[in-house]
């Protein structure tokens, strides 16, 4: 009974297929123009969450998730992650140690302090946290922070923060309106430490954000970054997943009135590369990968990335190389470097 | 058991061909040789033993600067979940977790973990020449950083951040000790007649393998001279619960190497034993360094004899009681069987 249709289906489909080839036309002297076009039409579409938009929408659509949740962000962060966040980064400025000790500063240097860079920092939360440890621990007052962010209400929030900090209205705070994946308004190689904490997953293209970065940075300077990314036991990742997706959404309705934000923030969590994909891009734009190159926390819920701009001229290698070529025994062991 | 320099002869052939590929790629993480290939295609003969003294002279001068452009790899090996394909080739066996091995075999050396790629190594080695000032720490880094021309902020290169200088000091003066006796300045013979003795066919009327131990250790630890006031730092670190596997593989390799470099080539039931004896009387005698007023480290010297001859006296009481065992558990049994016992 049923084979007639089904016949007809698979005849149906076969003359499809006769009349409509699945490759579009190309010759082999326009085969450059043919996969031009192909990946254009690729490019147009980027995620947002689970749901695919136009790449030109993304911006403003993300936009509009963060101006809606500025206000609330730091009881939602707090909520959401149950407070581990502020460990998180307290662990990520730590390791980072910006600022030089004033005795360890060579007389002659002629630039002192670091120049920080820290995107998608809006309400600056690490921004803060890197001034007080620069001050406080390095006792450097010369370290400076350039806070920018594509998002004004973001801006606004740091802002309204900064005021209660001592670095208000000083030249050590600064903030800047701008898009990660161009920003013509900071030279080429002037930044000793670039930052970007929970904000590469909403950049519409982050491949652009990274060799902007490298741009930016100076020869030697470190990209730094802290991601939510992939959990690696599983056991562990179902209970994470049904946190996050059962969770969070319901939290952002209930505290922010706000269910869509937060459920575009689990999703985009999920759509996140993995630490191993994301090693590859930040290598893919020219860094160098310190060891193994994250470093995962929580079992994996969030990583920190490093990279480093390698320099440019000739690395100054001791004379007695070989001692350095024999250090290399066989016989040690030890946890994954490289 | 195979000779040194034709072990590490066999190793290299295996693996010129993809390392001198992987050599080529730009930012690539080349093999452990490549540096041995990479330094040597200068010189032609320098590669077909990368290992003995004198080609390694001759690459240490030769070095071109457009080699050590940074992204050119150094003495790295990729692991083999980070460049499957360029390992498989790289070696004959690939098991599928080649740095968890149960076993110990010098015909198939475990592969080195313990990898530094050239920016890296620039800023340790610059730093090495601050440790007596600034001891093991984050300032000697920065320092050295700053001399090899990079930021502050370019230490976070160094993940592990002092815990690596520590490595790399200890690893570079094992490096320099192994050289120091392959261009002879130690024993007074080259690493050829060396090799010659172990294998039989030379007179071998040097001093015993005991002997040549106790020269090594001391010849170690008298590198250790600059750095004897800021060694308790390093000791900080090592003793770090994360730090103390490495730390003790760092001690392991030198007691192999001291072992291997005295000529000890027997693989028996004692093997274990002889590495951590070694290792006990360095690690007890590097301690005993740092107390040592004297400039020759005279008193060291001495500590580390008493500790000789605390080893020989324990070798001694040890097989005396198991030769006593063995006789009586003999007798015992014989005595049984004489009485009809079925044993």
């Amino acid at each position: 009974m049923s084979a007639r249709p089904a016949w007809r289906a698979l005849h149906h489909s076969a003359k499809r297929r006769v009349v409509q080839p699945t490759s579009p036309y190309r010759c082999f002297s326009c085969t450059r123009q043919a996969s031009d076009q192909a990946k254009s039409d690729q490019q147009r579409m980027t995620h947002f969450g689970f749901t695919n938009v136009p790449e030109s929408e993304k911006e403003s659509r993300v936009g509009a998730v963060f101006s809606s949740v500025a206000s609330s962000y730091d009881n939602m962060n707090d909520l959401m992650s149950l407070g581990i966040h502020r460990l998180w980064k307290d662990h990520f400025v730590r390791s980072l140690n910006p600022g030089t000790p004033v005795a360890n500063r060579p007389a002659d240097a002629k630039d002192q302090g670091w120049n920080i860079l820290d995107i998608a920092g809006g309400t600056g939360d690490i921004a803060f946290r890197m001034l007080d440890h620069a001050t406080n621990i390095n006792h450097d007052m010369q370290t400076r922070v350039t806070i920018s962010d594509i998002n004004a209400e973001m801006l606004a929030e740091g802002r309204k923060r900064s005021t209660a900090t001592p670095y208000y209205n000083t030249s050590r705070l600064s903030f800047v309106q701008a898009n990660a994946q161009d920003m013509p308004h900071i030279p080429s190689n002037s930044v000793d430490l670039y930052t970007v904490v929970f904000g590469i997953r909403n950049f519409t293209d982050k491949q652009a954000a990274l060799n902007e970065a490298f741009r930016v940075l100076k020869p030697g300077g470190v990209f730094a970054c802290m991601e939510f990314s992939k959990v690696e036991n599983p056991v562990f990742d179902a209970v994470y997943k049904r946190w996050n997706f059962g969770a969070i959404p319901l939290i952002g309705q209930i505290v922010a009135g706000d269910r869509d934000s937060y459920q575009y923030l689990v999703e985009s969590i999920e759509r996140f590369p993995s630490q191993e994909e994301f090693r590859g891009m930040i290598q893919k734009a020219g860094f160098e990968i310190p060891g193994k190159g994250y470093e995962n926390l929580t079992g994996g819920i969030a990583a920190i990335h490093k990279g480093i701009k390698p320099i440019s001229r000739p690395l100054n290698l001791p004379s007695n190389l070989r001692v350095v070529l024999l250090i290399s025994s066989p016989y040690i062991e030890g946890d994954e470097l490289i | 058991m195979a000779s040194l320099p034709r072990l590490y002869r066999a190793r290299t052939s295996l693996s010129a061909i993809p390392s001198l590929r992987a050599s080529h790629q730009p930012g690539a993480v080349a093999s452990y040789h490549a540096p041995a290939n990479s330094t040597s295609t200068s010189t032609s003969t320098a590669r077909s033993s990368p290992i003995s003294s004198s080609s390694l002279i001759s690459n240490s001068t030769t070095i071109s600067q457009a080699q050590l452009r940074t992204p050119t790899p150094l003495c790295i090996r990729a692991r083999a979940r980070a460049r499957p394909d360029s390992h498989a080739q790289c070696r004959i066996q690939t098991p599928l977790h080649p740095w968890i091995r149960t076993y110990h075999s010098s015909l198939h050396p475990r592969p080195p973990t313990h990898e530094y790629n050239n920016s890296q190594v620039a800023i340790l080695s610059a730093s090495l020449a601050h440790i007596p000032t600034e001891g093991f720490t984050r300032a000697a880094l920065t320092a050295g950083a700053r001399d090899a021309g990079f930021l502050d902020v370019s230490v976070q290169l160094l993940p592990r951040g002092e815990f690596d200088l520590v490595l790399f000091w200890l690893a570079s003066r094992r490096g320099l000790l192994r050289a120091k006796v392959e261009d002879g300045c130690v024993f007074g013979e080259t690493a050829a007649t060396a090799a010659g003795d172990r294998t039989g066919t030379g007179s071998g009327s040097g001093p015993s393998v005991d002997e040549k131990v106790r020269i090594l250790i001391m010849e170690r630890l008298r590198m250790n001279k600059d750095v004897k006031g800021v060694w308790q730092d390093a000791l900080a670190q090592m003793s770090l619960l994360g730090n103390i596997p490495l730390a003790f593989s760092e001690l392991h390799a030198l007691s192999n190497d001291i072992l291997n470099l005295a000529g000890d080539t027997a693989v028996d039931s004692t093997w274990y034993a002889r590495r951590m004896a070694i290792g006990a009387i360095y690690a007890s005698a590097e301690m005993a360094m740092t107390r040592d007023p004297t400039p020759d480290m005279v008193e060291t010297e001495a500590f580390v004899k008493r500790r000789f001859e605390d080893k020989q006296a324990l070798k001694d009481k040890v097989e005396g009681v198991g030769s006593w065992v063995g006789f009586w558990g003999n007798t015992v049994v014989g005595v049984g069987r004489s009485w009809g016992l079925k044993i």
